[in-house]
Order: C-alpha cells, then structure tokens, then sequence
C-alpha cells in the first residue's frame, strides 16, 4: 500500500435488500485527485459515505496504510479523512469564523493547538471568507457556501479530503474557480477523492478515475485516458450540448 | 494529449465568461442588477486577448495536422479557419456594441445584441470543433504528432503574452472576474478595479 492514502476493497452497501454499492475497490494515492463519476443514483454518494463510516458496509477500507474493517465517523476524521458533503451542512446561524473553527474541533480535542494558523492558512486561500469572517454563514451565496465547507474541512488538515458534487448548483464561473481550487489544494500535497457527476470538469483536473454505474465499477483508468475514450465522451462528457447548455438563453 | 486537455479547459473557460456576460446583461435587462461596465470591459478583454489572441492559435496548430494525416474534416477545418481569421471584425463589432453602452447606457440594446450575435457564433463555432474536429484529432493523429504538439502548447502556455504583446495573467484576472460577478454567477458583486 505504499504511496496509497486509501485502498477500498470489495465495498458493499445494502439499503434493506438493495445492494446500492457492489464489491468496490479503488484507491487514492498520495497527493493525487482521484474522481468518481457517474449518472445519478450510481453510488456515487453512499460510496463516500461508506468510506467516512456514515453507512454501515462490508468490504475492507485502508486509511493511511490502516485497515478499518468497521469505519467510524469520528475516529475517521481523527485519523485525518474528511468529507465535505453535498448539501454542506454549515451552521447558518454561526458565523463564518465560527464555522472554520468548528472544523478544527477534534484536532483541537486531541491537543493540538495550531487551529488559527491553519485558520489564516484558510483565508490565504479564500480571501473572501477572512473578509466576511463575522457574517453568518446563512448569508453566503451558493459559491460561498461551497468555499467555507471546503474551508472548514481543510481546518481538519486532511491527509484524504472527499468532496461529493462540489459543482452541484454552481454556475459554470464558479464550478472553474472551485476546481482550479481543487488543483491547487493537490498542489499543496492534499488527497483528493473527488466524487462528481459533472465529469467534463472532473476528468479535467483529475489524475485517475473510476465510472460507477449501477454501483459497480465499470470502467477505470489514467483521467487522461477516460477524457478521450469514445464510450465516456458519448456517455458522460456531452461535448458539445454541455456548452450549448451553458450558453442557452 | 495534453493540448486536447488545454482546449477543454479553455473551452470551459470561456463558455463561462459568456455565460456569466449572458446573465448579467438579462438580469440588467429586468431591473434587477445594476451595470459594472468596468466588469463587462474586463470579461469582454478576456474574450479578445484570451480566446482570440491565445487560444485560437493554438487550435491553428492542432488543427492543421489533421489534413496531414487524413481526409476527413476538410469542410469543417476551412470553416473553422475562415472564423478564426475573421477574430478582429467579431471583436470589434462586440467592442463597439460595449464602447456605445459605456458611452451613453440608454443604447444597452446595442451591447445586448452585439453580445447575442458574439455568443451564439461561439456556441456554434464549439460545437463544430469538438463535435466534428477533435473527434478526428483523436482517430488519426499519431503518438508523435501528440508529443510535438504537447510541447508547442506547453511552450505557448508558458510565453504569457497577452494583447499587445504585454504580459498577462489570465488565471489571476479570471479569479477576479469570478470575485467581481454578482451572486449566483459569482462571488459579487463587488466593482471591479483595474
């Protein structure tokens, strides 16, 4: 497992008597983005959440050269894995400062003390969200939102970060400045786990990439690769009817 | 084929300047967003000095190794070459359509349509390139038409220079043109300085 943050094995998911993930594995290695997409309802999003241990699973996840047979939530986010979900999940009624600082809680429950550096590590990062720092985080816009959930994960200082559907309802000029953010973040050395169904923008900044269908793997391969395969242009990347989108009236 | 992956980031990039200009101009048009005219100047500088001025000649570059290579395409490639020539009489008559708004903003319908007609020539002028051309591209090129070209688009990358030959950070003055757009387009409003 050398060079891996994480290696997923076999990972299934049941709703009731409904498999939502079969037999999964992939990997993430180190400073490296790794993009799941695939159409909506694949998987996509339980498999993330089975990985953080939001979902009861099978199958094996090592983190960081650990086997968890059983993935807890919190000893997850102790051992430095962090998910910034699709909805966001900020306090809207907390300030934008005290949004960041509740992401630093469990490092600074197990002693470490180093929060506001890795608070101003943040803003250098998202200068917008120092100058708002005292405004609640219900007032931001929707790109806003997106960098403060980012920003509160980083507060964590992940070894793995997972974003699921960061573009979700962004417009296409802030979908490139949240994914040039992305690239920058693997810049710095952070994991990447980056689970999209905008794939045209996923495979662009990505460095491999699974395609979930059905909850399974069905393809896999180098990001450059599946961005000139004919079967995921024809499937996934719309060439042409994604611009015609973005530039209707 | 890492010239392939710039021309779709490039793409991305500017189909969201004319998306975010697209925006703007209706929402001005229902009363409901007052004109940064200094955000219209810089997005539509971006169009000329990056879409015209830098990526353009980079698909010059890919584009004419398609006929060395097969036959396919020839239609569309001269018709794309036609475009990509015409790139000072499109951005003048879009410069012009702004110039006359900025002078007096009770000819906003002059910019209006000048982007209109701007915009869908570049929807379609897309459409054209990766429905019809890149496909070839990536059927008949060889692995060392990709390597030669890879390095050509990663020396023009690295060269920098923007209209009028002066240098220019295209990334950086895209994050400030996200920075200056209103909400929910951008992370605005906020007026934009130059």
């Amino acid at each position: 497992m050398s060079g891996k943050v994480l290696v997923v094995k076999d990972l299934s998911v049941a709703y009731g008597k409904v498999e939502a993930v079969s037999k999964i594995s992939l990997e993430v290695g180190e400073g490296k983005i790794v993009t799941v997409i695939g159409p909506n309802g694949a998987g996509k999003t339980t498999t993330l959440s089975a990985i953080m241990g939001l979902l009861p699973s099978t199958g094996q996840v090592a983190f960081d050269g650990s086997i968890e047979q059983v993935p807890e939530v919190e000893r997850m986010v102790v051992r430095g894995m962090n998910l910034v979900p699709e909805k966001r999940e900020l306090f809207g009624t907390m300030t934008i400062e005290d949004n960041l600082l509740l992401g630093a809680f469990q490092r600074n429950r197990h002693g470490h003390r180093d929060h506001l550096q890795t608070m101003e590590e943040v803003y250098a990062l998202f200068p917008r969200l120092k100058e708002r720092r005292l405004q609640q985080a219900g007032t931001m816009s929707g790109g806003e939102r997106q960098m403060l959930a980012v920003g509160r994960a980083l507060m964590a200082k992940p070894k793995l970060l997972m974003l699921d559907e960061p573009s979700l309802g962004l417009a296409p000029l802030i979908v490139r400045e949240i994914f040039r953010i992305i690239s920058e973040l693997r810049r710095r050395g952070v994991s990447i786990l980056l689970v999209e169904q905008n794939a045209r923008a996923a495979l662009q900044v990505a460095d491999y990439a699974y395609v979930l269908e059905n909850g399974a793997v069905k393809m896999q391969g180098e990001a450059e690769m599946l961005r000139n395969d004919p079967r995921v242009i024809e499937s996934y990347l719309g060439l042409a009817s994604k611009h015609q989108e973005m530039l209707a009236t | 084929m890492e010239a392939l992956h710039i021309i779709g980031e490039e793409h991305q990039s500017l189909a969201a300047i004319l998306h975010a200009i697209r925006f703007m101009l209706k929402e001005i048009a229902a009363g409901k967003l007052e004109a940064d005219l200094k955000l219209f100047q810089a997005m539509v500088h971006y169009l000329d000095a990056y879409a015209e001025k830098r990526h353009h000649p980079k698909e010059d570059l890919l584009f004419r190794r398609l006929p060395q290579r097969a036959a396919e395409g020839a239609e569309a490639l001269a018709k794309l070459g036609l475009q990509h020539a015409a790139a000072p009489q499109r951005m003048a008559a879009l410069e012009l359509g702004l110039a006359n708004y900025v002078a007096d903003n009770s000819r906003f319908d002059d910019f209006a349509r000048a982007f209109d007609a701007y915009a869908e020539f570049y929807r379609e002028h897309m459409m054209l390139e990766e429905d019809v051309v890149l496909p070839l591209l990536r059927s008949h090129l060889t692995a060392d038409d990709w390597t030669e070209l890879d390095a050509a688009f990663r020396a023009e990358m690295s060269a920098k220079s923007g209209k009028d030959g002066k240098e220019e950070d295209f990334s950086a003055l895209f994050s400030r043109l996200v920075d200056c757009a209103p909400a929910p387009i951008g992370f605005g409003p906020r007026p934009f300085a130059n």
